[in-house]
């Protein structure tokens, strides 16, 4: 019904212009009703147990969410056939129940009103196009196979990011071997090849590291951002948070993982660290060779060597040798990890490090590469370069990936893509590829999608569609048949077929095998198997410090993908735009983060804009502060800059690509940076950082605390009499684990998909206006860090502090709400009622935490930003969740629409609720279970047992609002030697 | 009939009080454009309830609003404010103690009135061409003269109490 | 005291016969309120505040039109300039009254040439400060929401709130105002019904005067009821702006949660309505040719009494900053160091030398008996008072607990439209008042005059009761 809708406006609009027609083709009034029904095929359990469906209740379907060549096991949970809300596949050991950013985000990108509806063909590519339908595009393909046919498929290349679904897979294989001559190139801007080449260095052939963090007593992460965004987050921050009890169980004697830093721009796992040494990219390789000297992986001569070659001075010493010491202490539970954005050398001396302590096998395994194609990409993105160039395509298919906006700047790919013949594009957005391509089809989301993928760990899960798909699009599946010949295949028979083969057996086998599949979204038994490679061989001898492109003047300019928009690839997608950077705390855009010295040096404040030179090419951003980042570095987030993202993404930020060359992806040396004039107001949710002598974010050493007394929060005195708690069904409570928050956001942006949080738009943020109802706040750890400050600890360690609303049971709130709008329910929830709100706004400016979020537009619906109130979006709100209007203060509600459904379960199950049966969203999401939730009535409650801890704490607890919401102080498993080397920091600064 | 002196100044009409009731008049109201101390207790009028029904309203007022805030805090609509109690009665004196003040005034004003017997737009007097400068500079005193006086004895009552003028008023 | 000879409260003609300083003065009072026509001045001045009332429509039609989001409000600062301009109009809207029945009753017989225009500031001034409220809510179409009626829902306001005793306050405060007024118009009314040469003239004044007589018995009555008002006035005021006070104060925001905050904005409102009564009285005496009326005596006594009410005010500044240093909650302490020191700290100084400063000036003789003078002084403290509201409502949110949230606010257009355009509103109703009610009460004026002048002869120049 949907191909009718396009392709009877294609024809009336032959001479129309392309967005016109979408318009009209669009015709939204259509799609909502398209958006209410299941797909076509069979999908379990909705068609085979009708009997379980209720109405207004939602169902749950396992699947799988891609990411640069990994499937994010999800359960995804569908209102009456709207998926509205992503969850973590609590089956699937990369997932555990726990997401990350993107995947929560996953259900609005589904409803842009901006994907791709109907094909398009471009007579001159970048011109506007014309809408076709797929009987047209399949015409056109039908001269070009036999073209093919006669020449071997000379000309045809196949370019991919790598591909994580075996089922593709199989399906490219088969077709080069229809077409030997044709070729499959793949790109990722975001790849591994440093540490694919670092494998081949040491062993001979290209292996991955899968690290095991929860089997590590002492990790040291060179560069390493295991904790960071990516599809390895929720899976790596589980195995962390394992390692480090915090939470849990604090004084069992049970060893706690010390973490090591090493680098140079402050990263998530820098932040965790309980050590964070700061240096400058080229010193980080000396570095790592001396301290595989010190551990004796590598013939030198040890601290001698580092002692020659470490620039860094007294402090730097003492860390590499403190180090040193507590990995040969923890010997085979030691792990040693280098970062995608360094160089192979130091990859290789981390595998002798490794393999010297006896580690490989116990705190790291080595698995051939999981993701098809070719392992690296570099090279092959270069000879498809190449080919363009030598204009030896005359047939490009274009899968995922946006190669037009993202590919080195120096293969020029965006400027040879127009000449090719017959280029082909499959996405669901028409990006920067798609306005360069002859045709560009629209591709399914994940969510319409029938498909596989591999996940972090190796294992294969089934990714099942939860919706018929919105638009007239089509699978990479059914691209790659039709491709083979066969256009009627559809992605289900493919996926099918595949396994049907490689499962062998009977069909009611097969059937069985099927629905179990599609139940747990993941086939047993499929992890990747560990390679036992022979002993790592040392790396040629690496730079010297101090030599080479250390000496180069100028700055490093060093590029990360960015935490919320990733490669660029979420740009359109508008809670990951409002989604506050970690650090600075910038939504809607990227900047260049300087050191507070450089930014000093080059009197470049936060907000001026500042101008980036490397040899002709020329970026101007606005600059913010990073405290903790080495000295002689500026980092700018990749992903930003899009020049085609829809009405959300387009134009916001500045796209660091043209800066990025093939050499060496990651840093930009001899960089020459200068003020350029000018201010920019930044979009960023928090601006102040310290916390000026406040108690907010308590910091304890671990040796510190198994001194401290349990309970020695105090309750402040009040004038009322006191119940122990307020009388009522369940008295609910939270705890929030600090030494676990890694600041990651998914608890945010499940927040806002959970709640139908609005996006307000930078226009609005930058006016100090945000309606995340859970927000992260971060502070820089007091300079003389109250657990024993070490070089880091100059004021620069981020601490993250979530903080929902409290739910105060002496709520200052309630008694100002004149219409009794604020008010305390039976289980202790401070409740907000919309209806009842009349928006005197007293409510907010007597908290003290600040929690409460104000409509001041009607960002729900009339005045929403951008095309966020179009009608589309509206599926992808929780039924069970008002929508607020304007001039109405709303808050964290503790998920109540969460509490109430399990307690309806439990009434008609007529049996209590058991603690665990209500998880908040936020709580959900989190991979390193952060969050506690329960009844403080239940004595066995988790929330019961943390809050009995020593270091448990009610923010601002003097002020006597007596939170249900508490916290635990973050943990440092500070090392005594380094603890005690308090002039570190200053000594750094003098010399950074 | 009424008949009513007309004086330049309040001193002479106070004076001329007790010169009427001594030449066996009977001073019925005097007419003044500001207030003139002592003369209402000079003509005998004995002062109207004002302050009373003004104390009366305001506590009644108040015993209201209390009662209304408790009842409904309490009772008809008990919810759980901060954890504060629900008869929380001191944060319900501020309106018990405006809705008072509101009372006592609205009352005392129809006290006023009523003791005034205002608003009346029209009364005989103002058919006295005199009445006219009342409001600016001129002092009236109404009486009723004693049967026996003689127009002759009339006369030198006027120049006797240094009045301007005598005038008759027919109701 | 200063050591100068005492000035007279009226400036009478010295050739003024006793016979005629009744009506003389009857004339001089109600002149310029009958005399036609109304004179180009007047229609320019009316004019120009129109402009300012059509400003205040557009503001309010687009607030209505597009939210409280057109205002510089963010997630910390909730509350902006509609709430701090509540403040400084309430405040205002307290002195009329308090003048008129604290001097009443403490028979400081001058007052009589300046209350009833003081009472008209009062009534105007509460009346727009009671906009703000509405205009201030997320959904100001619900406002009645906060009113005690019987409604489906069962519900009923929440008592404990500061906003619904404002409601009260300001509801019930308005209304005794304007009983309080009237009732000491009546007999003026019937004054102009009596001298008024147009038939629609005597028909307004006549009707409104509810056919006063003057009678000794209505004096009486009059007299009796407008001591017992005068009496329950004071308490009233200061119930009032005790409240507004109370809306900050049982916040637990630093700077607001402070026991001292009641007697702090009563002070502050009898302040800053004192300067607006001197600085209407020099355009008034001025332009309604009442300099016989309004005497330099006044100002004199006004100067004294706003020297006295910058000192409390001083006090109220160091009890703040003491208390925060005292108290030694990290919070208090350093949002006083961000006040003293910060980033708006420019406008705290401003905000300190007007309020406190200034006034001291007045100290001098000769500054308090120079109109302009004190014109001028009190023209700056009503700009420093409300620069105070702005920085007590701006100040505690911005700067609160939680760094993080910290937050500065930005005032748009569109805040200074709605306080432009208030100021406006305010300025044309006056001068409607003004122009059609007299401006001095004459009933109350005429006691000024000497009783003791003997039959026919003239008047000692400037007596004194």
């Amino acid at each position: 019904m949907s191909g009718g809708t396009s392709s009877g406006a294609g024809g009336a609009a032959a001479r129309m212009d392309r967005r016109t027609v979408l318009k009209l083709a669009g015709g939204a009034a259509l799609l909502p009703a398209v958006a209410c029904s299941p797909p076509r095929e069979q999908i379990v359990p909705y068609v085979d147990m009708p009997e379980g469906l209720v109405p207004g209740r939602p169902r749950h379907y396992a699947t799988a969410l891609p990411l640069t060549g990994y499937g994010a096991p999800v359960v995804v949970e569908s209102h009456q056939g709207r998926p509205t809300k992503v969850e973590g596949n609590a089956r699937h050991p990369a997932s555990g129940g726990a997401t990350d950013a993107f995947a929560q985000a996953a259900v609005l990108s589904l409803y842009d009103p901006d994907r791709a509806r109907a094909p398009v063909w471009r007579g001159a590519p970048g011109g506007a196009g014309e809408i076709r339908s797929w009987d047209g595009f399949l015409g056109a393909l039908e001269g070009r196979r036999a073209a093919w046919d006669s020449t071997g498929g000379a000309g045809l290349r196949l370019l991919t990011t790598p591909v994580c679904s075996p089922t593709l897979a199989a399906q490219i294989a088969a077709l080069l071997r229809r077409y030997p001559a044709a070729r499959w190139d793949v790109w990722e801007p975001v790849n591994d090849d440093n540490a694919l080449q670092g494998a081949i260095q040491a062993f001979g052939r290209p292996l991955q590291v899968l690290p095991h963090l929860a089997a590590a007593r002492c990790v040291l992460a060179l560069d390493a951002d295991p904790l960071g965004p990516g599809p390895q987050q929720v899976a790596l921050a589980r195995d962390f948070a394992a390692a480090r009890p915090g939470g849990k169980q604090p004084r069992d004697g049970q060893a706690t993982a010390r973490l090591y830093a090493v680098e140079a721009a402050m990263s998530l796992t820098g932040a965790a660290a309980d050590h964070r040494l700061a240096l400058h990219p080229a010193d980080i390789p000396a570095f790592a060779a001396a301290l595989a000297a010190e551990l004796g992986a590598v013939p030198g001569a040890g601290m001698d060597a580092a002692r020659g070659a470490a620039p860094q001075g007294a402090h730097a010493r003492r860390f590499l040798a403190a180090v040193a010491e507590d990995l040969r202490a923890a010997g085979p539970a030691a792990l040693a990890l280098a970062g995608r954005t360094q160089p192979p050398e130091v990859h290789a001396l981390a595998h002798c490090i490794n393999d010297r302590l006896g580690a490989i096998g116990r705190t790291l395994s080595l698995v051939e590469p999981i993701r098809g194609g070719p392992a690296l990409v570099a090279p092959s993105i270069a000879a498809l370069a190449a080919d363009l160039a030598a204009g030896q395509v005359s047939d490009l298919v274009i899968l995922g990936g946006n190669p037009a906006y993202d590919a080195p700047a120096d293969l020029r790919l965006a400027a040879h893509l127009p000449a090719v013949p017959f280029s082909i594009r499959l996405s669901p957005w028409a990006d920067e590829t798609a306005m360069l391509c002859r045709w560009h089809l629209p591709e399914h989301h994940p969510l319409e999608t029938w498909s596989d993928a591999q996940s972090v760990d190796g294992r294969i899960g089934l990714v099942q569609p939860l919706i018929r798909p919105l638009f007239d699009s089509r699978s990479a599946h059914e691209l790659l048949a039709a491709l083979a010949g066969d256009p009627a295949a559809t992605g289900h028979d493919i996926l099918r077929a595949h396994w049907r083969e490689r499962q062998g057996g009977g069909p009611s086998a097969f059937e069985d095998w099927w629905i179990a599949a599609l139940r747990d979204g993941v086939l047993p038994g499929m992890a990747a198997i560990p390679v036992r490679p022979p002993a790592a061989v040392p790396p040629p001898a690496v730079a010297q410090p101090g030599t080479g492109d250390r000496a180069a003047p100028g700055f490093a300019l060093l590029f990360r993908p960015d935490p919320a928009l990733w490669d660029g690839r979420f740009a359109g997608n508008a809670w990951l735009q409002e989604l506050p950077e970690p650090f600075s705390k910038l939504t809607w855009g990227n900047a260049l983060q300087l050191a507070p010295g450089d930014a000093a040096a080059l009197a470049l404040d936060e907000g001026d804009l500042a101008r980036v030179e490397a040899d002709g090419a020329v970026l101007e951003l606005p600059v913010v502060h990073a405290p903790g980042q080495a000295g002689g570095v500026a980092v700018v987030h990749l992903g930003h800059g899009r020049r085609h993202a829809g009405p959300v993404g387009t134009g916001r930020g500045v796209d660091a690509y043209p800066l990025r060359r093939s050499a060496s992806p990651w840093r930009r040396d001899g960089v020459r940076l200068s003020a350029a004039g000018g201010r920019q107001l930044l979009a960023r949710t928090q601006s102040h950082f310290r916390q000026h002598g406040r108690d907010i974010v308590r910091e304890i050493d671990l040796a510190a605390l198994a001194r401290m007394p349990a309970g020695t929060d105090s309750l402040p005195a009040s004038l009322y009499p006191e119940p122990p708690l307020p009388p009522g069904p369940q008295a609910w409570g939270m705890v929030i684990d600090q030494s676990a928050c890694i600041g990651c956001n998914a608890c945010v942006t499940a927040c806002q998909a959970e709640n139908n949080i609005p996006v307000v738009g930078p226009e609005e943020v930058a006016l100090g206006r945000t309606m995340h109802w859970l927000r992260i706040d971060t502070y820089l750890a007091p300079p003389d860090g109250a657990a024993g400050g070490d070089g880091a600890a100059g004021g620069d360690r981020p601490l993250f502090q979530p903080v929902p609303c409290m739910q105060c049971e002496k709520a200052p709130c309630e008694p100002v709400c004149p219409v009794a709008a604020s008010v305390h329910t039976q289980a202790g929830l401070n409740a907000q009622v919309y209806n009842r709100c009349v928006g005197t706004r007293d409510c907010q400016s007597t908290c003290p935490y600040q929690v409460r979020r104000f409509n001041f537009r009607d960002y729900a619906a009339g005045q929403a930003y951008a095309n966020l109130g179009d009608p589309l979006y509206r599926a992808q709100r929780n039924p069970n969740v008002s929508v607020r209007p304007r001039g109405v203060m709303e808050k964290c509600t503790y998920c109540v629409q969460r509490i109430s459904a399990a307690g309806r379960e439990a009434e008609a199950a007529g049996r209590p609720l058991r603690d665990g049966a209500v998880v908040t969203a936020c709580q959900a999401a989190c991979p390193t279970g952060a969050i506690a939730f329960g009844d403080l009535r239940d004595p066995a409650a988790e929330v019961v047992r943390r809050k009995a801890l020593p270091h448990n704490y009610a923010l601002l607890g003097d002020l006597g609002t007596r939170p249900r919401t508490t916290y635990l102080a973050r943990l440092r498993h500070s090392n005594p030697v380094l603890a005690a080397d308090r002039t570190g920091g200053a000594e750094r600064e003098g010399e950074g | 009939m009424t008949l009513v002196l007309e004086f330049g100044s309040a001193a002479a009409l106070v004076q001329a009080v007790p010169r009427l009731r001594r030449a066996g008049h009977r001073p019925v109201e005097a007419y003044s454009p500001c207030a003139v101390e002592g003369l209402a207790e000079a003509l005998g009028h004995r002062p109207a309830p004002v302050r009373p029904v003004m104390l009366l309203a305001g506590l009644a007022g108040g015993a209201v609003a209390f009662g209304m805030q408790a009842w409904s805090a309490v009772y008809d609509l008990p919810l759980d404010s901060g954890g504060r109690p629900l008869f929380s009665w001191p944060a319900f004196l501020p309106v018990t103690f405006e809705l008072a003040v509101l009372c006592a005034a609205i009352a005392g004003f129809a006290a006023l009135l009523t003791a005034c017997g205002l608003p009346r737009l029209h009364h005989p007097l103002f058919d006295l061409p005199a009445m006219a400068r009342v409001s600016a500079d001129r002092f009236l005193l109404a009486f009723e003269r004693h049967p026996g006086a003689a127009g002759a004895d009339l006369q030198d009552l006027v120049r006797a109490c240094d009045a301007v003028a005598l005038h008759e008023v027919t109701p | 005291m200063s050591g100068a000879a005492p000035l007279p409260v009226l400036r009478l003609p010295p050739d003024l016969a006793r016979a005629e300083a009744l009506g003389w003065l009857t004339g001089t009072i109600a002149g310029p309120v009958l005399r036609r026509p109304l004179g180009r001045l007047w229609w320019l001045a009316v004019g120009l505040s129109l402009a300012g009332c059509l400003l205040l429509a557009v503001s309010v039609a687009w607030l209505f039109l597009r939210g409280t989001g057109i205002w510089g409000l963010n997630s910390s600062n909730v509350w902006g300039f509609a709430v701090a301009n509540y403040v400084w109009w309430i405040g205002i809207g307290n002195a009329g009254t308090l003048i008129s029945c604290l001097l009443l009753l403490t028979r400081q017989h001058w007052r009589a040439s300046i209350n009833r225009y003081a009472e008209t500031m009062t009534l105007v001034a509460a009346a727009i400060a009671g906009l703000f409220p509405i205009l201030h809510l997320g959904r100001p179409w619900l406002f009645y929401w906060l009113v005690p009626y019987p409604n489906v829902m069962d519900l009923w306001p929440q008592w404990r709130s500061a906003l619904v005793w404002d409601l009260f306050a300001i509801a019930g405060y308005l209304t005794f105002s304007l009983l309080f007024w009237y009732t000491g118009l009546i007999p003026d009314l019937a004054s102009l019904r009596d001298r008024a040469r147009s038939r629609f003239g005597r028909l307004a004044y006549g009707l409104f005067a509810l056919g006063w007589r003057g009678a000794a018995r209505h004096w009486q009555a009059h007299d009796l009821f407008y001591r017992a008002m005068a009496a329950l006035g004071i308490p009233l005021v200061i119930s009032v702006h005790s409240v507004v006070g109370l809306d900050f104060a049982n916040a637990i925001a630093p700077g607001w949660n402070e026991s001292i905050f009641p007697p702090y904005f009563v002070v502050g409102a009898m302040y800053s309505g004192f300067a607006m009564v001197v600085t209407l009285a020099v355009p008034i005496r001025r332009f309604l040719g009442l300099e016989a009326l309004i005497t330099l005596r006044h100002f004199d006594a006004i100067g004294k009494i706003l020297v006295l009410g910058s000192l409390v005010m001083a006090a109220t500044y160091l009890t703040e900053w003491f208390t925060a240093w005292y108290g030694g909650a990290t919070a208090d302490r350093q949002l006083v160091a961000y006040r003293l020191t910060g980033g708006g700290a420019a406008v705290y100084w401003a905000m300190l030398v007007c309020n406190v400063a200034l006034a001291q000036i007045l100290w001098w003789p000769r500054a308090r008996r120079s109109p302009w003078t004190v014109f001028a002084i009190a023209g700056g403290i009503n700009i420093g008072m409300w620069l105070e509201r702005v920085l007590i409502v701006t100040d505690s949110l911005s700067r609160s607990h939680l760094p993080s949230q910290w937050r500065d606010f930005v005032p748009t257009f569109w805040d200074w439209a709605l306080l432009a355009g208030s100021l406006s509103l305010f300025a044309f109703v006056m001068l409607v008042l003004l122009r059609f009610l007299p401006a001095v009460s004459m009933h109350e004026s005429r006691t000024l005059l000497p009783p003791a002048m003997p039959p026919g002869g003239r008047a000692p120049a400037g007596a004194v009761p």
